[in-house]
This record gives structure tokens, sequence and C-alpha cells, in this order.
């Protein structure tokens, strides 16, 4: 086999990669920020565990389920079972790159994806049921998922667009963070006491580090170091903006003041929804789209506060609710003249590609939802899914972990 | 499609120039508090 390898994309992926993995930790910050103070080290701790445990999981099973040769469109084969032939040469993904750079460059989207459901059952999960939770939903919910679109699966197909993510990680996120949120109930308190961030500060610099690490995220994903990153890189960052522009604003005319938190959010907001367009949409659609996550994730948190679901963290309102809105604005802003080898979107003259994305939204949704009830209710029999309610009312970092994140 | 970016955008700054400004309230807690010291 002749070596096709270039310097330059493996040097931008492998870059990519560890700008990525560096958003798993940043949003251990970001959602440490937002819990009270007797919960934060059970919060950072369960992305940073995260970032371990799934390490591992991806090498020996992981990568093979999502990307190994495909069984029916819906399952990779064992091919590559604890990495068995992947190797320094390119694999069938991207004939630049060494396989293995391919491979740890998906490494860290399964590793965060995972992480990004915590938020929904901050301060009342048992560390033993979110460990076995995460295996069994990264085994069973990301890693078909991504095969499906990613993996040569039947979504992929069919010709579902999602260039970074919005399918395969915010959907499934923020599906799965609703539906736990649901199945553990409300915390100890909720609605009655004040249950305000404890330090607005860590929030906004785990929201600036996740920007930061966003373009290896969606620029990486173009796999190649050319302009399809360059445009990648550039509407992601306009999306954040505008994201956080608009979140901010909106607030600020619903509650008189714009928020900080608000912003930082919004900024989150904005980046989810460009991660499935970011290979596929021009720097309009991208003012466009970040202005519509602002919009529609705030409108959604509304929603789910009136309506008393504890997702402590707003997970399903930004990951959920961006991501569909994301992946379905690929279907209406999506261009060949931004990368040839796609499909153009509602815009530019091609209606059915809206249906197609359509499709896999409301796939990933049911598939996330009913999988992870299921994993749920399985551990719940087994573990126990909660602290008991003394446990809780003392704080996860005393009574899980028996540490504590401030001796002032 | 440009002007819908450029026209989305202009709806923010203008919503900056009619946003309330309530930074008073603190200053009237803040003499309440006092006050009542």
């Amino acid at each position: 086999m002749p070596n096709t390898i270039s310097a330059g994309d493996t040097a931008w992926l492998l870059a990519s990669a560890a700008l990525v993995m560096l958003m798993t930790p940043a949003l251990g910050f970001f959602y440490g920020g937002l819990v009270r103070r007797k919960n934060v080290l059970a919060t950072i701790m369960h992305s940073f565990f995260i970032l371990a445990l799934i390490s591992v999981q991806w090498v020996l099973w992981g990568y093979t389920l999502a990307f190994g040769p495909d069984h029916g469109g819906l399952i990779g084969g064992l091919d590559w079972l604890a990495l068995r032939g992947v190797g320094q040469d390119p694999g069938p993904y991207a004939p630049t790159v060494p396989h293995e750079a391919y491979m740890v460059f998906q490494m860290m989207f399964a590793v965060i994806t995972p992480a990004l459901i915590t938020g929904a059952f901050a301060e009342r999960k048992r560390f033993k049921a979110f460990v076995i939770f995460t295996l069994l939903w990264a085994t069973f919910v990301y890693d078909p998922v991504a095969h499906w679109v990613w993996g040569g699966g039947w979504l992929g197909q069919l010709g579902a667009l999602d260039f970074a993510g919005g399918t395969v990680v915010h959907i499934t996120s923020g599906v799965s963070a609703l539906v736990a949120a649901l199945v553990l109930g409300r915390r100890v308190g909720f609605g009655r006491e004040a249950m305000d961030p404890h330090d607005a500060t860590m929030t906004v610099l785990g929201a600036s580090l996740l920007w930061f690490g966003w373009f290896g995220f969606n620029a990486g994903s173009a796999i190649t170091a050319g302009g399809l990153a360059a445009n990648a890189f550039v509407v992601t960052n306009t999306a954040a903006a505008m994201g956080a522009l608009t979140w901010m604003t909106v607030s600020w005319l619903h509650k008189g003041a714009p928020s900080v938190l608000g912003a930082a959010a919004g900024a989150v907001a904005g980046l989810v929804a460009i991660t499935p367009a970011s290979g596929y949409v021009d720097v309009s659609a991208s003012i466009l789209i970040g202005l519509g996550a602002g919009v529609f994730c705030y409108t959604a948190i509304q929603l789910t506060k009136r309506l008393k679901v504890d997702d402590a963290l707003d997970v399903f309102g930004v990951h959920g609710v961006g991501g569909a809105w994301g992946a379905l604005a690929t279907g209406i802003f999506a261009t060949v003249a931004i990368n040839s080898g796609a499909k153009d979107g509602l815009l530019y003259g091609n209606p059915g590609q809206l249906g197609i994305q359509a499709i896999a939204v409301a796939a990933s949704i049911v598939y996330s939802a009913v999988m992870t009830f299921v994993i749920l209710k399985v551990i719940d029999v087994f573990v126990g899914l909660r602290v008991p309610e003394s446990e809780e009312v003392l704080g996860l970092d005393a009574s899980q972990h028996r540490e504590a994140a401030y001796q002032i | 499609m440009e002007i819908l970016a450029f026209a989305s955008f202009a709806v923010l700054v203008v919503a900056w120039l009619v946003a309330p400004t309530r930074g008073n309230v603190i200053v009237v807690s803040q003499a309440k508090d006092r006050k009542a010291a």
C-alpha cells in the first residue's frame, strides 16, 4: 500500500484530538460552577472519571462497535477489538492520516458525550450507578448511533448529514439527560429552596475552554488541514458568538438583566447547534443558526422549568434542543458551495434533505430515550440510582468521595 | 441570506438599546439595609 499520509492532516487531527480532550474537563468546570459547593467535586469527578473510563472502553471495544466493518447498517463488527489491525497506516475513513490518529480523534467524542448527560442527574446520583450507567450507555447507545451516522450505518447510507455530532453527540446526550432527570426524580428541596450556582466564574471559565476546544471538535472533523477546516472554524466561532449574544439579550428582555451565566450558556448552545452544520454551511447561515440556538434553547429551558422537570444543569434544553435545531438547520442551509462532497439543503433547492435530517433526528431521539430508560431501570434494580436522602442533604463530595472541594 | 444575517444582528443591537436598566435595584436594597442597621 503506498504511503499517502499527509503530515499536515495528521498534525491537525492529533492537535484537534487534544483540543477535544480538553473539552471534557472544561465541561466539568462548566457544570461544577453551577452546582452547590457541597457537590462540586463530585460533579467535576463525573467528567474526569469518564475521560479515563471511556478512553479504555473505546480502545477495547467501543471503536470497533462504532467504526468496525458494517453489519446490516446497525453496528460495527468485532474485527478491530482491542485495536487489532488499527495501526499507523491509513484506515478506511481517512486516507491521509494514520488509522490510530482517526481512532483517537473519535475517542474524544465518545468521551465527552456521556459526560454531557451528567448535568441532568447532578447532585443526587450514586457514584456506582453513574459508573455502570456510563459504561452501558457508551456501549449500547453511543457506539451504535455513531455507527449509524459515521461508521457506514443506515443513517449515513440514507444521506443524513452530521459533520461533527449533532445527532450522534448532542441529541443522544440531551434526550438521555431528559430521561435520566425524569427517572431519577427531583432533588431534595427542588422548588422549595434556592439551588444557586456556587461559583459562576468557574462556569464562565468552563464555557470559555469549551469554546476553545470546539475548534478541534468541528474544524478537526474536516480530517484534512485545508479550506473545509478553515470554514468550519469560522462558522463555529460565529455561531458561538451569536448564541451568546442572543441568549443574553433574550434573558435581559425577559428577566431585566444581562446574565453572565446566560451568555456562557448561549455560547455553548450556539456551539451545539453549529456542530452538525459546520462542514456544510456558510457564515451567514451560521449567524442564523446561532440566533436560533439562543432563542430555542432559552425557551426550552423555561418550559422544562415550568414543567418542574429537574434537569439540574439544563442539558436537554441546550444539547437536545440545540442539537435537533442544528441537525434540521443543516437540512435547510447546507450547500455544495462549501462542501462539494455533501448535498444542498432546502434553501438551495433540495427539500428532501430536510426530510432526511428529520428522520435522523427522530431516530436518534427514540433510540436514545428507550435505551436510556431501560439501562436506568436495570441499574436501579441491581444497584440503586440515587443516594439516600441524608447523603444528598450532606452533599455528594462528602458522602460519595469523602473529600471536600474547599478548605476555606 | 446575508440580509437576514445583518437583520438579525441589527435586531440584537436595537434590543440592547431598549432593554431595561435596573442597576439602581442594588443601591436601593443597600440603602434599606443601612437604614435597618
